[in-house]
C-alpha cells in the first residue's frame, strides 16, 4: 500500500540533490506566500503546475482534482465571511461580499491551493530518505530523520494488518456501520486494540535487532547515502533565488496586494 | 520538558516513538479521503491514538505524534502551516501525561469513577486546546485561513476522539503495557520529575496561556474586537497582524508553562 | 587508501590462538516477576568453527540463552543474571550490546522486524553507519556481504518487496557485513515457507563451511542433523550436549522435551534396529541389512508429464454431488495486480479433512478467501449449500463455515478469554444463556477451560492460537477453514493443535487446513488438493498423492522423509508406526 506520493521518474526534478528540492520547496512557500492578489498568484500556480507537468506528477495532481477545489472553494467562502472590507455589491447575509472580499477570498482560495500543488509536486518527485538527508543537512538529529524514515516504513504494515483484523471481526458477526457518529468511532475498538498489541511485540524485537546491529553506539553515524551537487543544482538554486526575490518584489512594490478601494 | 531530548539515548523509546507515529498515520492516511470540512481537517479518529500513546510512552508518543501527524500531511500534501502543525501535534501528545503526572495522583489512566473521568477529560481538553490554538494561530500568522475556523473545528474533532475512542482503547491496553514494562516511567527511570510547586505552576500558565490564547484568537478573527490601542493597518482584516500583537504572547505563555512541568 | 583498522576499531582480528568461541558458565537468568528462572546454572562451550543447535521446547530458554551471548539480556531486559560469558576467551560483563555486535551476529525470527532500510544495500550498510566506517569501506564490505546470501544484484530493491526467506537472508547480510566470527540465529526459519527455509539452512551451511561459528536454535530436529553439537534445553536447564547421533537417538527424551524427533530414527528405533540415520540411504542401507527380502521398488514407468496430465483430469472431476461448498472455474485479480486464481476448482462435503498445498502465490489463501466471501470472484462461481455466494454476506455463512486466520494476534482484543470466545454469538445476538452453554462447552474442546478469566494476551502463542479456533467454533460452523495454524508452534504445540482438529473432524466438522508441513499432512488429512499458479492440479486422497513420485517432484512439496523412505520400497507409508508394521508384516 502506498502512502507517500513518490513517483519513480528520471526527470530534471528527481534528480536535484535532496537540499536542492527541500529548498525549492521552501522557496516556493515564500513566493506564494507575499503575494495576495490572484492575477499576480496565477503566473506563479501555472509556473508551479508546468514544472508539476514536465516532471511526470500529472497522476498525483489528478488524484488531487477534487482535493484542490474542495480547498479552494471553502477557503473563499470563509473568507468571505471574515473579510468585511470594501462596499458590499449585494448583500447576502451572512457573507460579506464586495469587490474586496471577493478578490480577496479567490486568492487566499488559490493560494492554499498553489501550496499543496508545491507540495504535491515536491513529493511526487523525493523519496523519504532524501528528505531525510536533505533535513539531516539543514541541521535534523541523525535519530529524529531515522525515526520518521522508520515511522514511514511501519505504516503500510500497520495499514496491512488493520485490514486483516477487520476482515477477521467482520467473520465473527461484528458490524462496523452500527450506530450513529458517536457510537461508529467506539467501534473501531475492536480493531485497535489487536493491532496496538502486535505494534508492541515488534516493538520489542525492533529495539533488540537495532541494538544488535550497532545502534546506540553514536548519535552521529557516518552516511552511506550520499549526494553529490551537480551544475544543474547550481542552476536550480539560481532560478529560485530569483523567483523568491521576484515575488518579494512584487509585494514590495504593491503589486501583489489586493486593492482594498 | 528534558525527557523530549533525553528519550533519544533510548532505543526502545526511539522504536516506540516511530511506532506511535505509524500508528497515528495508519489510522489517519485512510480518513484522508473522507475530510469533515473539506479541506480544513477530517474527522479524525486518528486523533485518539497520541492520546492513548501519551499516557503509555510519554515523551515518545509526544514525538511519534508530530511525526505521525507529518506522515498523514505527506499523503494529503503539505501546506507552511504544517510547520505549526509538528508542533501542535508534538504538544498534543506531550500535555496528556504531563498533566496526568501532576492531577492523578498515581493512578493510571483507566476510567474508573467519574471523578477519574473528570480529571481524564480536563487533560485531554488542555492537550486539545493548546493544540488548536496552534495551528488556528499559525494559519492566522500566515494569512492563510481564519483562527477560529480552523482551532475550533480541531477541539471538537480531538475531544470526539478523546471521549469516545480513546478511553476503550486505554482500558484495553494499558494493563498490559504496564504488565509488560513497557511504559515511559518503566524504560526510563532516569527522569527525574518537577518539584510539585513548580509542575502546578508550570499547569496555571498553560492553563492561562491557552485559554487566553484561544479566547482573544476566536474575537479577534472573527472581528468582533479590534483592539483600540493597535494602529488600524495592524488591526484590519485579515487580522494576520492583530494576531501576531496579541496572541502570540499567550501562546508564549502556554509554552514557558509547558518548559517549568 | 584509508587504513582501515583506524576506523573500524571495534572490529578486531580474530586471535587463532584462542580456539574458544563462547564459553558460558553457571548461567542463570530469571525475567523479572518471573515465578521461575529462565535458565539455571547453563555451561557449555564451543570452540571456533563449531555449529551448535540448540533445541528445546517454547519457554526450555533458548532465546533466553542467545540474547545472554549478545548481552541483550541484562542489558535491554532486565532481571536477574548470574554466571558468565566468554567471546573468544574475554569476559563480556560489563559490555553494552553495540560492544559485543560486531564479535557476535544475532539474527531473529521475526524478519519484518529486523529490517529498517529502503533499499537492501542500505539495509547491508546500517550496522556499519553505525560503527563508524567510512562509506569507501562500507562500499568494499556490502558486495561481498549481499554475494554471501545470494543477494548480489538486488542492491537497489525496496526491502519489503522482497520474499521472507529473501528478507531472512537480507537480515543475515546486515550482519555478516560487520564480519563477526561467531553468528547467532534464533529460530531463523519458523516464520518462513518450505522453500525460505531451504533457502536459509543452505546459506547456514555455507557459513559454516566459510569457518564462521555458529549457534542455531530450532525446534525441528531434522534441519539439525548437520551440527557439531547439540544442545537440548529443558526448563532452563541443559538435559544433554553431544554430537548429533548420541542426541537424536534418544526419542523418549527428545518428546519429552517437546521436540519432534527425527522420523527415520523413529522408525529404526521402532524396528529395533536403532541408531541415527544420516540420511534417507543410510537409514534405507540399515533397514535392508535387517530385513533383506524388502523389495524394492519399480522405477515410475509412466512419464512424469502424462501422469501429471492425467491426474488434472482427474482433478477436475472430483466434484461429488451434494457438496457443501462449491467452487466452479472461479478467477480472481487483485486490483491492478497478475491473477491469482485462474479457472480454480473445489468441493467440500460434510465430514472431510482437506489439507490444501501449494507454493507462496499459487492461491491457496486467496481461495480460502473467497469461499468465506471476503474477495468476490472476478468471474466463475461459487455456491454454499447450493445457495449463490454472491447473493450473501461474508458474515452471513460465518456461522456455516468459520475461518481461522493465520496470526492468532489478528482477533483477539477482549480483556478475558471467556469474553474473547463470547464476542462473536454476541454479535449474532444469541441468547446469554445459550453463549454461556456454548463457551463451556468449547473452552473445554480446546483445553482452556482453566483459563477463563485469564487475559488473552497472556497466554502462549499456541494457547491463543487454541482460542482463536474456539471464538470461531463456538458459531458451531459446519466447515472450519485453518491458515497456516501450526506456524510458529513447537512440536508439543503442534501435536496438541492438531489433536483438537483432528477431534473436531471426527465430532462431524470438515475441515479444510491450507499448510506447508508435510509430516501434518501425511499424519491427519485424508484428502490433498495441490495447487499451482491458480489452479487445483491434484485432488486426490493422501496416500495417493504421497505415492503420486511424478506429481511430489513437480509439486516441489518434499514428502516427510520416512514416507519418502517407504517409496523406496515400493509403498506409501505416512507415519514411522505404519512403516514399521509394514516391513514387519511382508519381510519379517
Amino acid at each position: 500500500m502506498k502512502t507517500t506520493l513518490y513517483i519513480e521518474r528520471d526527470s530534471f526534478v528527481h534528480r536535484l540533490h535532496p537540499t536542492a528540492k527541500v529548498f525549492g520547496l521552501f522557496v516556493v512557500f515564500w513566493s506564494i506566500y507575499w503575494v495576495d492578489n490572484p492575477l499576480a498568484l496565477m503566473p506563479l500556480a501555472l509556473i508551479v503546475l508546468a514544472i508539476a507537468l514536465m516532471m511526470g506528477a500529472w497522476e498525483n495532481v489528478y488524484r488531487f482534482r477534487w482535493f484542490f477545489i474542495l480547498i479552494i472553494v471553502p477557503t473563499m467562502l470563509t473568507w468571505m465571511l471574515f473579510y468585511r472590507v470594501g462596499k458590499p455589491l449585494i448583500t447576502l447575509p451572512p457573507f460579506y461580499v464586495s469587490e474586496a472580499s471577493l478578490m480577496f477570498g479567490f486568492g487566499r482560495g488559490l493560494k492554499v491551493g498553489a501550496l499543496v500543488l508545491a507540495s504535491v509536486l515536491f513529493l511526487s518527485g523525493t523519496k523519504v530518505e532524501e528528505l531525510a538527508v536533505g533535513l539531516s543537512r539543514l541541521g535534523l538529529p541523525y535519530r529524529l530523520g531515522f525515526t520518521i524514515t522508520l515511522a514511514f516504513r511501519l505504516v503500510p504494515l500497520f495499514m496491512e494488518s488493520a485490514l486483516t483484523v477487520v476482515d477477521a471481526q467482520r467473520l465473527r458477526g461484528y458490524d462496523f456501520d452500527a450506530g450513529g457518529p458517536f457510537e461508529r468511532i467506539r467501534r473501531y475498538v475492536p480493531v485497535v486494540v489487536p493491532v496496538f498489541m502486535g505494534a508492541l511485540r515488534k516493538a520489542n524485537n525492533m529495539a533488540m535487532a537495532l541494538e544488535a546491529r550497532g545502534f546506540g553506539r553514536t548519535h552521529r553515524p557516518t552516511s552511506f547515502i550520499e549526494y553529490r551537487m551537480h551544475p544543474r543544482d547550481a542552476a536550480a538554486f539560481a532560478f529560485l533565488l530569483a523567483l523568491g526575490a521576484v515575488s518579494f518584489w512584487i509585494y514590495y512594490s504593491g503589486l501583489g496586494a489586493i486593492p482594498t478601494g | 520538558m528534558t525527557e523530549l531530548r533525553l528519550m533519544w539515548r533510548n532505543t526502545r523509546m526511539v522504536v516506540l516513538c516511530a511506532i506511535s507515529a505509524a500508528l497515528y498515520a495508519a489510522v489517519l492516511v485512510p480518513f484522508k479521503v473522507v475530510p469533515l470540512i473539506p479541506g480544513v481537517t477530517e474527522l479524525r479518529p486518528a486523533n485518539a491514538i497520541p492520546i492513548v500513546c501519551s499516557f503509555l510512552f510519554g515523551p515518545a508518543a509526544a514525538w511519534g505524534s508530530a511525526i505521525g501527524n507529518m506522515i498523514g500531511d505527506f499523503f494529503g500534501g503539505v501546506s507552511p502551516g504544517d510547520l505549526f502543525g509538528f508542533f501542535a501535534n508534538l504538544f498534543y501528545g506531550f500535555i496528556p501525561y504531563k498533566i496526568w503526572e501532576i492531577i492523578s495522583r498515581g493512578e493510571g489512566p483507566v476510567i474508573r469513577s467519574p471523578w477519574i473521568a473528570v480529571k481524564y477529560f480536563a487533560a485531554c481538553l488542555a492537550a486539545s486546546v493548546l493544540c488548536a490554538d496552534f495551528v488556528g494561530w499559525g494559519d492566522n500568522l500566515l494569512a492563510l485561513r481564519p483562527f477560529s475556523l480552523l482551532g475550533n473545528v480541531i477541539i471538537f474533532n480531538n475531544m470526539a476522539s478523546a471521549m469516545l475512542l480513546s478511553p476503550f482503547i486505554l482500558a484495553a491496553v494499558y494493563p498490559r503495557v504496564r504488565r509488560g514494562r513497557m511504559l515511559y516511567e518503566e524504560l526510563m527511570p532516569e527522569i527525574k520529575p518537577a518539584p510539585m510547586p513548580r509542575k502546578t505552576l508550570g499547569l496555571a500558565l498553560l492553563v492561562a496561556g491557552e485559554v487566553g490564547a484561544w479566547i482573544t484568537g476566536n474575537l479577534l478573527s472573527t472581528g468582533y474586537w479590534t483592539p483600540g490601542f493597535l494602529p488600524a493597518w495592524m488591526a484590519a482584516a485579515p487580522y494576520d497582524k492583530s494576531v501576531a500583537m496579541i496572541v502570540s504572547p499567550f501562546m508564549l505563555l502556554a509554552v514557558v508553562g509547558l518548559c517549568l512541568m | 587508501m584509508p587504513d582501515v583498522k583506524a576506523q573500524t576499531p571495534d572490529i578486531e582480528p580474530v586471535d587463532t590462538a584462542v580456539e574458544e568461541a563462547i564459553a558460558v558458565e553457571g548461567l542463570s537468568f530469571a525475567y523479572r516477576d518471573a515465578a521461575r528462572a529462565a535458565l539455571s546454572e547453563v555451561s557449555f562451550a564451543q570452540s571456533a568453527g563449531e555449529m551448535i543447535g540448540v533445541m528445546g521446547a517454547s519457554g526450555a530458554g533458548k532465546s533466553t540463552l542467545a540474547k545472554c551471548l549478545n548481552r541483550i539480556i541484562p542489558e535491554l531486559e532486565g532481571g536477574e543474571f548470574r554466571g558468565i560469558v566468554r567471546i573468544s576467551g574475554r569476559p563480556t560483563a560489563g559490555a553494552r550490546v553495540y560492544e559485543i555486535a560486531p564479535k557476535v551476529g544475532m539474527v531473529f525470527q521475526d524478519f519484518e522486524s529486523q529490517l529498517f532500510s529502503t533499499s537492501v544495500a542500505h539495509e547491508v550498510a546500517f550496522a556499519l553507519e553505525q560503527i563508524g566506517m567510512s562509506r569507501e569501506e562500507m562500499l568494499r564490505r556490502i558486495g561481498p556481504a549481499l554475494e554471501a546470501v545470494g543477494l548480489a544484484g538486488f542492491e537497489e530493491r525496496d526491502p519489503t518487496s522482497l520474499s521472507g526467506g529473501q528478507k531472512q537472508r537480507l537480515a543475515i547480510a546486515a550482519v555478516l557485513a560487520l564480519r563477526p566470527r561467531i553468528i547467532v540465529l534464533d529460530e531463523p526459519t519458523t516464520d518462513l515457507d518450505p522453500e525460505g527455509r531451504a533457502e536459509v539452512f543452505a546459506l547456514i551451511r555455507k557459513l559454516r563451511e566459510q569457518g564462521l561459528s555458529l549457534v542455531v536454535i530450532e525446534h525441528e530436529a531434522e534441519e539439525l542433523r548437520r551440527c557439531d553439537r547439540l544442545v537440548l534445553l529443558s526448563e532452563g536447564s541443559i538435559i544433554a550436549d553431544g554430537p548429533p547421533p548420541s542426541i537424536m537417538t534418544r526419542m523418549e527424551m527428545l518428546e519429552n522435551s517437546g521436540v519432534h524427533p527425527p522420523g527415520l530414527n523413529s522408525l529404526l528405533h521402532l524396528l529395533g534396529i536403532g541408531g541415527h540415520a544420516r540420511s534417507i540411504e543410510h537409514a534405507e542401507a540399515e533397514i535392508r541389512k535387517r530385513f533383506p527380502g524388502v523389495p524394492s521398488a519399480p522405477p515410475a514407468e509412466t512419464p512424469a508429464n502424462e501422469a501429471v496430465r492425467a491426474s488434472r483430469g482427474k482433478a477436475a472431476a472430483n466434484q461429488p454431488p451434494g457438496a457443501l461448498i462449491r467452487v466452479e472455474n472461479v478467477s480472481f485479480s487483485y486490483p491492478g495486480g497478475p491473477r491469482v486464481l485462474d479457472g480454480a476448482d473445489l468441493a467440500i462435503s460434510a465430514g472431510e479433512f482437506v489439507a490444501i498445498i501449494g507454493q507462496n502465490g499459487s492461491g491457496k489463501t486467496t481461495l480460502a478467501k473467497l469461499v468465506i466471501g471476503l474477495l468476490k470472484p472476478d468471474s466463475g462461481r461459487i455456491t454454499i449449500d447450493g445457495r449463490d455466494r454472491s447473493t450473501l454476506h461474508a458474515a452471513a455463512t460465518a456461522r456455516e463455515i468459520g475461518y481461522v486466520f493465520q496470526n492468532p494476534d489478528h482477533q483477539i482484543f477482549a480483556a478475558t478469554v471467556e469474553d474473547e470466545v463470547a464476542f462473536g454469538p454476541r454479535n449474532f445476538g444469541l441468547d446469554p444463556q445459550e453463549i454461556e452453554r456454548r463457551c463451556a462447552e468449547v473452552l473445554h474442546a480446546v483445553g482452556l477451560e482453566n483459563e477463563r478469566k485469564s487475559d488473552p494476551f497472556l497466554l502462549s502463542k499456541g494457547q491463543r492460537q487454541r482460542l482463536a479456533v474456539a471464538s470461531v467454533l463456538v458459531l458451531r460452523p459446519k466447515v472450519l477453514i485453518l491458515d497456516e495454524p501450526t506456524t510458529g508452534l513447537d512440536y508439543r504445540e503442534q501435536r496438541r493443535m492438531m489433536k483438537l482438529v483432528a477431534e473436531l473432524n471426527e465430532s462431524g466438522v470438515a475441515i479444510v487446513m491450507i499448510t506447508h508441513t508435510p509430516w501434518l499432512v501425511a499424519e491427519y488429512a485424508r484428502r490433498v488438493v495441490l495447487m499451482h499458479a491458480g489452479r487445483k492440479i491434484f485432488d486426490d486422497g493422501v496416500r495417493e498423492f504421497f505415492g503420486h513420485d511424478a506429481m511430489l517432484a513437480e509439486s516441489s512439496f518434499r514428502a516427510p522423509e520416512v514416507t519418502a523412505l517407504s517409496r523406496r520400497f515400493g509403498t506409501v507409508a505416512l507415519t514411522a508406526e505404519e512403516m514399521a508394521a509394514w516391513l514387519r508384516e511382508h519381510c519379517g
